[in-house]
């Protein structure tokens, strides 16, 4: 019942955001400034059968992906060791406060006198995304239960049984709230930084090329295409998440069973 | 186990001063004594944790080995079921799979769990949890047990229930045990020789309880003179 009620809050909600869009669009009355509802749908509906459609979804899915999971590796890794070892934690600390300050435009903009318009996206959605999951993981590495460490010690827990059964659920929520907040900035920046430098393929390459052009319903378009591809990508990670617990549970489930 | 002229500082707070005790072989001995006398101290340093400033502790041929602790709160493994937080901590002394699950799930008969085992800590009450922590302190093959004011904020039933678990547990395997409590009562009850700390030179009581544990009374007048005792011990220091 709960849920039921959950899911017709959340569309009415939604409703009422397309409500707002469509008022405001007949109020203005301009295709440029806001189109209303049924243009930009039907222009959606265009570009998806478009032949450009997949690569520049694709592309954009690929860039964001590939620095998402430079990030989890990176920040997981140098978290970990962060939160151990006190004099990395000091050394790393003026980088991730400064990369922590810098507007997101400056980076992606110093990035693209760097590097080639593919590289930059990579590259500015790691510095901004990284920050984040970094410092997650090193509290949770600081925060670890010292009663609990000491019960694994003094009962002998070897390190592998420390890391699997103490260490690795510790973090675990640690793990899936850094995941989740860098996933969505994640989308985000690949998707300005792909405004700024028009690389050929991208979502944010063609919301350029719209805008330039004063097709503004190809711009909202390309938004909700952004949109949607944001909360698939919070989906899947929420499937992940869901998959790997009850995995564990059958299998805590499972070694029960054997013995009873 | 001996703790022989042991000495130790925190700063310029002398907790021990050449302070020396003993724990008969197979014995328990209840420490009770005001919070900051050295109590946890004396755990600590009893299970290696800690080392003194200076003087020795030994422990007798038998008592060797690992030990087992139970801690003011349970400590379980939040994430692990009730079954795998006894299992893993078999996990250093017994390389068989199959004679880990069978002590489990015997040491967890004996605690009444047995029908708990695929729930999570979370799953249990507070005195559930706290059978979870004894019965894995003795499914853990150890010489030496030390027990950290276990009992400490249950109410008064269920303190009853788990010491009546313990000392049933205990009976079957006896071993050398450093019981630290605030309680007389529990000291009482549990212990083969009561001892009150509150002086870093010598303990301030020291006493054997002759009667078996299994028959001991809490109206019994000899125990409640020692409880008396105790209580004065406690107040004066």
């Amino acid at each position: 019942m709960r849920s039921v009620k959950r899911n017709l809050i959340l569309l009415l909600s939604s409703a009422f955001l397309l409500i707002i869009w469509q008022v405001a669009a007949q109020l203005l009355d301009s295709q440029i400034l806001l189109p209303g509802l049924v243009p930009v749908f039907s222009t959606l509906l265009k570009l998806m059968s478009d032949p450009v459609f997949t690569p520049n979804v694709l592309f954009t899915v690929l860039r964001a992906l590939e620095s998402f999971l430079i990030i989890v590796v990176t920040a997981t890794i140098l978290g970990v060791l962060s939160g151990r070892y006190q004099l990395l934690s000091v050394a790393l600390r003026p980088f991730v406060t400064v990369v922590k300050a810098v507007p997101v435009m400056s980076v992606i903009l110093l990035a693209f006198i760097w590097f080639t318009s593919s590289t930059v996206p990579l590259f500015s959605a790691f510095l901004m995304g990284f920050p984040v999951m970094y410092l997650q993981i090193e509290m949770g590495v600081k925060q670890l239960d010292s009663n609990l460490l000491e019960m694994c010690n003094l009962y002998g827990f070897s390190k592998k049984t420390k890391i699997t059964y103490f260490l690795v659920p510790s973090m675990v929520p640690y793990f899936v709230t850094g995941a989740r907040t860098t996933l969505s900035m994640v989308w985000k920046v690949v998707i300005a930084a792909e405004v700024l430098t028009v690389p050929r393929y991208g979502v944010g390459s063609r919301m350029q090329l719209s805008q330039v052009q004063l097709e503004t319903d190809k711009v909202l378009s390309w938004t909700l295409i952004a949109i949607f591809l944001t909360a698939l990508g919070d989906l899947v990670l929420e499937a992940v998440i869901w998959i790997s617990s009850s995995v564990k549970q059958q299998l805590d489930k499972r070694s029960v069973s054997c013995v009873s | 186990m001996r703790f022989l002229e042991i000495e130790k500082n925190y700063g310029e707070n002398c907790v021990f001063d050449k302070f020396s005790l003993e724990i008969p072989p197979k014995t328990i001995l209840s420490v009770v004594g005001p919070s900051g006398e050295g109590k946890t101290t004396l755990l600590q340093m009893a299970s290696g944790l800690l080392q003194p400033d200076d003087g020795s502790i030994i422990r007798e041929s038998g008592e060797e080995g690992p030990v087992s602790y139970l801690f003011q709160e349970p400590r379980l493994l939040p994430s692990s079921t009730v079954f795998a937080n006894i299992e893993l901590a078999l996990r250093s002394t017994y390389s068989d799979k199959e004679e880990r699950k069978a002590l489990a799930l015997h040491y967890l008969r004996l605690v009444d769990l047995d029908d708990s085992l695929g729930l999570y800590p979370h799953q249990l009450s507070g005195g559930m949890r706290q059978r979870v922590a004894i019965a894995r302190a003795f499914a853990h093959q150890c010489n030496l047990m030390l027990l950290d004011e276990p009992f400490q904020s249950l109410d008064i039933k269920l303190k009853y229930s788990l010491l009546n678990a313990f000392v049933t547990l205990w009976e079957k395997n006896p071993k050398t045990t450093l019981f630290v409590t605030h309680d007389p009562k529990e000291a009482i009850l549990l212990g083969d020789a009561v001892c009150c700390l509150g002086d870093p030179k010598k303990p301030l009581l020291y006493q054997k309880i002759n009667i078996p544990r299994k028959a001991r009374n809490i109206d019994d007048a000899s125990l409640l003179a020692l409880e008396a005792k105790l209580v004065q011990s406690l107040v004066q220091s």
